[in-house]
């Protein structure tokens, strides 16, 4: 830790240095200040990471790079090259030479690799204008091969790991120029990939940066943002307020001036008490798709987590908790009596809660209101007056927003309004309102940033102290390790471990769940339920 | 070298008042304007046609407005069945054809069957029914793209109505009760217009304050999230087919109330009209949705504006032509502002 760097001298030092030089860009919404004298200076052949909380300004600047928004001041030079920010577009910052590669990579997922790439870059054409496929396979084989990808192109992009997935956008990216004139950005590469699916991408974007590519990668998770970035950019409020230069910062310097203080809930609270209370949930050989005889237990204010890969079955043993899935055999018990819930009206109606993994899909009403996302849960409740009261659905949204620390203007704003971060803390309020007393909770905090991750933490841990029993499925070890009294390792559709998160560190917790499957390979059954074709 | 941040003391937190959680809002005024936009533009058509010189005697009288509602009650009360499918995602083109089939079976089992009024009321609007549960199956169980699975069902059902007349108008024998019902008015108004009201508040109690009504809703929005949220779509959009088939079915024994004859046909002529109306009502009142109170603005818009062409000199095309623009431009207008929401 030194001497602080601004902005201004960043930019004295050497302008002509810099692949991309961001100056002094403000930009407003209406009467909201989303950037404030901001700045981003990359330097060539690096990894700069571009960093800071939903809502912090770190969207708003790449989007003023991608020409979606415009900004009301500011300069920006890319490899030397001034450009003006006024009727700057996305063609300006394609010839400028920005590439994006965003979360939703815009793959044809059923398309072969190559006509993927083709769609984007043309097809080779002969003389009556017919499609020169031979050329075309062999232009993408070489393509592919120079990123290490070792794949067919003809394989359709669903066949190719997640993670290659991720490269085939970014090569696609970065065809047919020279990269070195090239910038890379990244938003949220990783935000839909498991753990190790996420290392190997970034360890082909170190890769990319080591043979002169330069890179801007925005990310969540932060420990991954370590791994790979040269430099940071730290984004708070609309301002920049950290530029690490050739640092090795540790992810609690980050979270520190990302957060402005207040970190500690990221933490372990290092309680296991509640591993013995009274048993709220007794799951005894529970057989559901690609479940295969579990049985566990969950206490009463004990947070439980379920650690395992992809395909491992994680979800869908909450699905099946859930209603959602109906169990081929075992017995389920919930606080003492018998529970088999058949739908997930049966399960709510049991006091089962569950926040599944995909928001948008599965969670989200993103053309509803705030109130009418957090009242769908209470339907039945609110009809007992035969007549939907609006003043009090309304009282309660207001209640709730305010009780979860969700940023949102008023009840009336429409879930798509809000942040990644505020948005699952209203999902997460859906169903706490209802007091459940097991609440399944499926990647509690995948795309949510750290802020609102230890905003959520704290909420699951008041709920778990009010005695209900929480269930957290998460590919995130850390996450497991800092929330759980106790944690379950699920591989192929069975608990092959069971450790207190006070007995073992992050580290061992991740080998434990990655040991597994080559393990559990030999005695490896084949299964109706094939979603592990990917890993 | 390591360079780092300002220390955090150096930021304090940024007051409210510039809170960075970006949220664009329009202002109240314009979403007053927005919302009611339909009702200014029927009110303004109204006042034009009142006193536009070529329309002005004709148009503002209480017989033509006994026209405009009483034509208007069969359109609307298709326009409320068409919501049920429609708020919860799923187009059901069927509806027209189920009206006209109704119409022609009460017609047809009084005149050639010599049934009696209550059954030949009664029969066809259970066999629409039959209509809802088939296409709700065929939707919801076998998953077939609504669209061309009630295209289809509109195409069988007017074949299989024209095959029951052989062609020919069922005009005679058909119990003067109900058309003498078609004609009866009440505080000068058509009875039918009652009934259409009586069923758009209890459409609009349904769809805004019970579950299942909202419910729809939630479907419609996203049906995957609505299934984890306790709701059993399948069955809910099941029984929005089966409700529209069956009020659809109402709707042709009342058309033939009002007609006192019937002939096979499509339903388009009723069907086109009610699209427009629902499409346009999505405009209005919680614009880029579709909800019952726009749907009946959308209705007397339609109808009073045809009205007026007509009556200014405009002849048979104009019913068309405007009915078909309306059509356009609400569903631009409805997929812009519901694209909005989404996009928020």
């Amino acid at each position: 830790m030194a001497n602080q760097e601004h902005p201004a001298a960043a930019a004295s030092a050497g302008t002509a240095a810099l692949a991309l030089d961001l100056r002094g860009v403000d930009k407003h919404f209406g009467g909201t200040r989303a950037l404030r004298a901001a700045s981003l200076a990359v330097r060539p052949g690096t990894v700069h990471a571009l960093l800071g909380g939903n809502g912090s300004g770190k969207s708003t600047a790449i989007k003023i790079l991608a020409g979606v928004y415009e900004a009301d001041a500011g300069e920006l030079s890319i490899f030397g090259e001034d450009h003006s920010l006024s009727g700057y577009t996305s063609t300006t910052a394609a010839a400028a030479g920005l590439r994006f590669v965003h979360q939703d990579l815009g793959l044809f997922e059923d398309l072969s690799i190559e006509e993927n790439f083709a769609l984007d870059a043309g097809y080779p054409r002969n003389a009556v204008g017919g499609v020169r496929w031979r050329a075309l396979h062999r232009q993408v084989a070489k393509v592919l091969s120079e990123y290490e990808l070792d794949v067919d192109p003809r394989r359709p992009v669903q066949d190719l790991r997640p993670s290659d997935r991720t490269m085939v956008a970014i090569a696609r990216a970065l065809q047919g120029s020279e990269s070195e004139r090239l910038i890379l950005v990244l938003d949220e590469p990783t935000a839909s990939l498991a753990a190790h699916e996420s290392g190997l991408l970034l360890e082909k974007v170190r890769r990319l940066a080591d043979r002169g590519q330069t890179v801007i990668i925005v990310s969540h998770r932060l420990q991954e943002v370590l791994s790979v970035a040269h430099d940071f950019t730290v984004f708070r409020d609309g301002r920049v307020v950290g530029t690490l230069v050739d640092a090795s910062p540790t992810e609690d310097e980050l979270i520190a001036i990302m957060a402005g203080g207040l970190t500690v809930a990221l933490r372990p609270t290092g309680s296991a008490s509640h591993t013995t209370g009274r048993p709220t949930l007794e799951v005894s050989g529970l057989v559901s798709g690609p479940i295969r005889n579990v049985t566990f237990t969950a206490h009463e204010g004990e947070i439980l987590g379920i650690a395992g890969l992809v395909g491992s079955g994680r979800s869908s043993l909450l699905h099946a908790l859930f209603g959602a899935f109906v169990p081929s055999t075992g017995t389920m018990m919930l606080g003492g009596a018998p529970y088999a819930p058949h739908s997930v009206d049966d399960a709510m109606r049991a006091g089962v809660g569950m926040v599944p993994e995909n928001r948008v899909r599965e969670a989200a009403f993103m053309d509803r209101s705030v109130r009418e996302n957090l009242s769908i849960a209470m339907m039945m409740e609110y009809w007992k007056t035969k007549w939907m009261p609006r003043a009090r659905e309304t009282r309660r949204a207001e209640e709730l927003i305010q009780r979860f620390g969700v940023k949102v203007a008023d009840p009336s704003a429409l879930f798509s309004s809000m942040s990644g971060g505020n948005q699952q803390k209203v999902v997460i309020a859906r169903w706490l309102q209802r007091e459940p007393r097991l609440l399944l909770l499926d990647e509690p905090t995948q795309g949510v940033d750290v802020m609102s991750r230890a905003d959520i933490y704290a909420t699951i841990r008041r709920s778990a102290q009010a005695g209900c029993s929480v269930v957290v499925a998460s590919s995130d070890m850390s996450e497991l390790h800092a929330l759980c009294d106790r944690i379950l390792v699920l591989a192929r559709g069975r608990i092959t471990q069971e450790v207190l998160a006070s007995d073992v560190d992050v580290d061992s917790l991740t080998s434990l769940v990655l040991r597994e499957p080559s393990t559990r390979r030999t005695i490896y059954e084949p299964t109706a339920f094939e979603e592990t074709r990917t890993s | 070298m390591t360079n780092t941040a300002a220390p955090p003391t150096s930021t304090p937190p940024a007051p409210a008042t510039e809170s960075v959680a970006v949220v664009k809002r329009t202002s109240p005024v314009a979403r007053i304007f927005e919302n009611y936009a339909l009702l200014i533009l029927t009110a303004a058509v109204f006042l034009f046609f009142t006193f536009y010189p070529p329309s002005s005697a004709a148009f503002p009288t209480i017989n033509n407005l006994n026209v405009i509602l009483g034509s208007q009650a069969v359109v609307a009360t298709i326009a409320i069945a068409a919501l049920f499918p429609l708020i919860s995602g799923y187009f059901d083109f069927s509806l027209g054809a189920t009206a006209a089939m109704a119409q022609v079976l009460c017609a047809g089992f009084m005149a050639n069957s010599g049934w009696p009024i209550w059954a030949a009321i009664i029969v066809p609007i259970l066999i629409a029914g039959v209509v809802g549960v088939l296409n709700g199956f065929l939707v919801t169980r076998l998953h077939m793209s609504p669209f061309v699975t009630t295209l289809g069902m509109a195409m069988l059902l007017s074949g299989v109505t024209l095959w029951y007349t052989g062609g020919q108008t069922i005009i005679s024998g058909i119990d003067p009760a109900i058309t003498r019902f078609g004609s009866t008015r009440f505080i000068g108004l058509p009875v039918v217009v009652y009934i259409v009201l009586a069923l758009a508040i209890v459409a609009w109690y349904f769809f805004t304050h019970t579950p299942y009504g909202r419910s729809l809703y939630a479907i419609g929005s996203n049906a995957a999230s609505a299934r984890l949220v306790g709701v059993r779509v399948d069955r809910n959009v099941w029984w929005s087919f089966i409700v529209a088939a069956v009020i659809a079915g109402g709707a042709g024994v009342m058309q033939l109330a009002r007609m006192g004859s019937a002939t096979a046909s499509g339903g388009n002529e009723l069907l086109f009209p009610a699209l427009a109306a629902v499409f346009l009502g999505a405009t209005a009142i919680t614009p880029g949705f579709f909800n019952v109170v726009g749907t009946i603005i959308g209705a007397i818009f339609v109808s009073i504006s045809v009205s007026g062409l007509t009556l200014s000199g405009a002849s048979g095309w104009a019913a068309n032509v405007f009915n078909g623009l309306a059509l356009l431009v609400a569903v631009g207008l409805s997929t812009y502002l519901g694209r909005r929401k989404r996009r928020g």
